[in-house]
């Protein structure tokens, strides 16, 4: 709900001159969508398909077919003047014009001829306005879901009680409340022979899961006997249906309340027969409330297709021949009609997993306690409409952007995923003392929660956001994921945390790609060796380990090299330094570290325990030797820790400068620094 | 021909419209389209068949137009006739309408030479 709106807002401009129309469109086009209705009839059209989409209506009054007044008329009948403003364009001077436009509910009125940045201020502060009373419908409307919800799991936990009584599967309450809703839906769609609104659908359904609380006051020994009842046992069981009523009348403060009313007439007419030979009353035909007939058919629908200690469940096929047999009772023959074509969706909606169903419900929930409450709040099925599509949005976008998304609540100590994210880490969405869930631990690492807390201590009320890699196993894969999060915190004199949202995102594949990138950034691409830069990064790292190694630096050049590139030309010289770079790796060991650091000028560091010199010998002797026509040689300077100081750059310096004496004394040698000769 | 002569030809408002629509690109475009635009015809037509409340709006959509593009002249015909057409009853018109005729054709034939030298 509170997801930001990225798409831009969306203007219907309605007008019949096409050239008005145009101009207008032009002046909004760069901030907003923009589409156009040439009459009021195609206005309406528009918005009876799509008015959720539009933020503003920009409204001509003369037109055709339908004109301004009317398509204003229409929004006041449909209330959607209430959530859509509208600004009317016109050339119309007369007051009582104006005035009528007004009245009829419109937000502004801008005179032809218009001026652009008027036209664009007016707009801008309409669709401003609205979204925040938007918002404040939106916090409201959330509040008084919450009531709703509570009533709704309190029902829940009460009816679930009764069944656990009676040793039934946890799904019969979520069956029946399912079946319930799905044929009241159907028997509205049929018929307006019975009054309900959205509202009361919503309340029936929830008051079906109380059907069978009178169980509560029946033996538990008749209540779960495994055989058939005495006739003596099976008068006291009927009675189950009068108790239930009658706790629901001692509710005497609530008895007033539509789910406490319609839950009284479905607890005592839950067993009655169309044809008047059920309990406890007798009644017959429409007698008989029709919340409590469809109740009742839908709790012997899915009594038949559920296991009982007394029966293994039959097919939905079977059931459903049984009912229409009259084997399982009587109902009325429109209920029947009804059952049968929404039969397919009442099958498929029980067979759908309950984690699932539930989800449903409780989105669906969502709507219409918000809905039920509608009348006292002002909030119109539209904005319902438009918070569910920003949620199924949200979700939508949740789902492709495959990110795991948590929300998690310091005081309450609860971590909240989303459905994509508890599904990828085989959790449930709502996770209680997150630290020490096992399953947690094991996809996230023994320690995650506690370095949680270590990134959480680098925030700030002012540095509210925070982000780092990391790599986890989840799903038994280890890949590197970036977590981004965001703290909230209270306002105390010392603020503290209390809650943060965040996502874990799967960035292995950038993360490789970023590596590879590094690596290739201090690499040579001709020769694949280190290069200037890669030696520097590394090398400070590798003489750390000294005193425990001795260490040499060497650097050579290839002799003539500059000849052999002007002679053979310029891709010999790659080759040379190609075949040069392979006899270094060859010749050298994997301690010792190779580098091109220039032109046809290489670097060796050499790691030792007791005489470099035997080993320089060895490498030289292996570097020189013809390549083709080429007689390759190369000079080479060493100079040792124990002689030329202890840090690269020293090494460095003396090992050059070897070289260079090395160079003078004739090349294709090498010269060691502080000794006079090879 | 530039922009600002035919508003002087076709007798409209150039620096009125400029001040509004912000942009010659603009003016320019919407000024081209005014041609095409069929409520002259539907004007006509509808009086011709004694169809007063099409008449009537065929002849606001082109005050509209007008009053949008600045075109004063005919904005200022159009609007006299608007009024008297107004309340669907269709008597002592031919005085404005041919007023509108006459201004609606110079305008048009602005607007042409304009076009035909850019």
């Amino acid at each position: 709900m509170t997801a930001v709106r990225k798409t831009k807002e969306k203007i219907l401009i309605v007008d019949d001159s096409e050239m008005n129309r145009s101009i207008l469109a032009d002046m909004l086009a760069d901030e907003f969508d923009v589409a156009e209705a040439e009459d009021g009839e195609a206005a309406l059209e528009i918005l009876g398909k799509s008015a959720d989409e539009f933020s503003l209506v920009l409204l001509d009054i003369v037109m055709p077919k339908k004109d301004g007044f009317e398509v204003l008329a229409e929004m006041n009948r449909t209330r959607l003047i209430e959530d859509l403003p509208v600004i009317m364009v016109s050339a119309e001077t007369a007051s009582a014009q104006i005035e009528r436009a007004y009245e009829l509910g419109a937000t502004d009125f801008i005179m032809r001829p218009f001026d652009a940045s008027i036209v664009h201020r007016r707009v801008l502060n309409t669709i401003f306005l609205y979204a925040k009373q938007r918002n404040l419908i939106g916090i409201i409307e959330a509040q008084i879901n919450e009531k709703e919800q509570n009533s709704s799991l309190m029902v829940d936990i009460l009816s679930h009680i009764v069944e656990f009584r009676n040793g039934e599967s946890g799904l019969h309450i979520l069956h029946v409340r399912t079946i319930t809703e799905l044929l009241l839906r159907k028997v509205m769609r049929k018929t307006d022979r019975y009054p309900f609104t959205d509202a009361d659908i919503s309340v029936i359904s929830m008051a079906s899961a109380l059907h069978d609380i009178g169980k509560i006051g029946i033996d538990d020994k008749i209540l779960n006997k495994p055989g058939r009842l005495t006739d003596e046992e099976f008068a006291i069981m009927k009675t189950h249906s009068m108790i239930g009523a009658k706790m629901l009348e001692g509710l005497a403060a609530h008895r007033t309340h539509p789910l406490v009313r319609h839950a009284y007439q479905i607890c005592r007419w839950h067993h009655e027969r169309w044809d008047g030979r059920g309990y406890p009353d007798g009644l017959k035909g429409d007698e008989i409330p029709v919340s409590a007939q469809i109740v009742a058919l839908a709790d012997v629908y899915d009594a038949l297709t559920s296991e009982r200690v007394y029966k293994p469940p039959f097919s939905p096929e079977a059931a459903k021949e049984m009912i229409f047999a009259g084997k399982c009772g009587a109902f009325d023959p429109f209920l029947l009609e009804c059952f049968e074509e929404e039969f397919e969706r009442i099958r498929e909606a029980l067979s759908r997993n309950a984690s699932e169903q539930a989800a449903q419900r409780e989105i669906r929930n969502y709507a219409e306690a918000v809905r039920h409450t509608g009348g006292t709040a002002g909030a119109s099925e539209r904005t319902l409409k438009l918070l569910d599509y920003e949620r199924m949005k949200y979700n939508f976008y949740a789902e492709l952007t495959e990110e795991i998304q948590f929300e998690y609540l310091v005081s309450e100590n609860i971590l909240k995923l989303s459905s994509w994210g508890a599904k990828k880490l085989g959790v449930e969405q709502e996770i209680s003392d997150p630290a020490n869930d096992r399953r947690l631990q094991e996809q996230l690492g023994k320690d995650w929660f506690r370095d949680l807390e270590k990134v959480f201590a680098g925030a700030s009320p002012e540095n509210p956001e925070f982000r780092r890699e990391c790599e986890l196993a989840i799903g038994g894969e280890l890949r590197w994921y970036s977590v981004i999060m965001r703290a909230f915190w209270t306002d105390g004199a010392v603020p503290a945390i209390e809650s943060a949202i965040g996502k874990l995102v799967d960035v292995h594949d950038t993360h490789i790609a970023m590596n590879e990138l590094k690596e290739k950034s201090i690499r040579d691409p001709l020769t694949g060796l280190l290069n200037r830069e890669g030696a520097g990064e590394e090398l400070p790292a590798k003489l750390a380990n000294y005193p425990a190694h001795k260490y040499a630096v060497a650097v050579f050049d290839i002799d003539l090299f500059k000849r052999a590139n002007d002679t053979y030309g310029h891709l010999f010289g790659d080759k040379v330094l190609c075949e040069v770079s392979e006899r270094l790796v060859h010749s050298t060991r994997v301690h010792d570290l190779c580098a091109r650091i220039g032109g046809d000028e290489f670097l060796i560091v050499f790691e030792y325990d007791a005489d470099i010199h035997p080993i320089i010998a060895r490498v030289f002797k292996a570097l020189c030797g013809p390549v083709g026509e080429f007689d390759l040689t190369v000079s080479m300077g060493v100079a040792e820790m124990t002689r030329a100081g202890q840090s690269f750059r020293s090494l460095f310096k003396k090992a050059d400068e070897a070289l260079y004496a090395a160079k003078n004394g004739g090349r294709a040698g090498y010269r060691f620094y502080g000794e006079s000769k090879e | 021909m530039t922009i600002q002569e035919c508003y002087k030809a076709l007798g409209g408002d150039y620096d009125e419209v400029i001040g509004r629509l912000r942009s010659e690109r603009l003016v320019q475009k919407f000024v081209l389209k005014f041609p095409a635009d069929g409520s002259y015809e539907l004007l006509l037509r509808s009086l011709e068949e004694g169809n007063a409340p099409e008449a009537f709006r065929a002849a606001h959509t082109i005050k509209g137009m007008c009053q949008n593009l600045g075109f004063t002249t005919l904005g200022a015909s159009s609007s006299a006739l608007t009024e008297k057409l107004r309340g669907g009853k269709l008597a002592g018109y031919e005085a404005l309408l041919s007023a509108v005729k006459e201004d609606y054709a110079r305008t048009v034939a602005a607007i042409k030479d304009f076009e035909a030298n850019l």
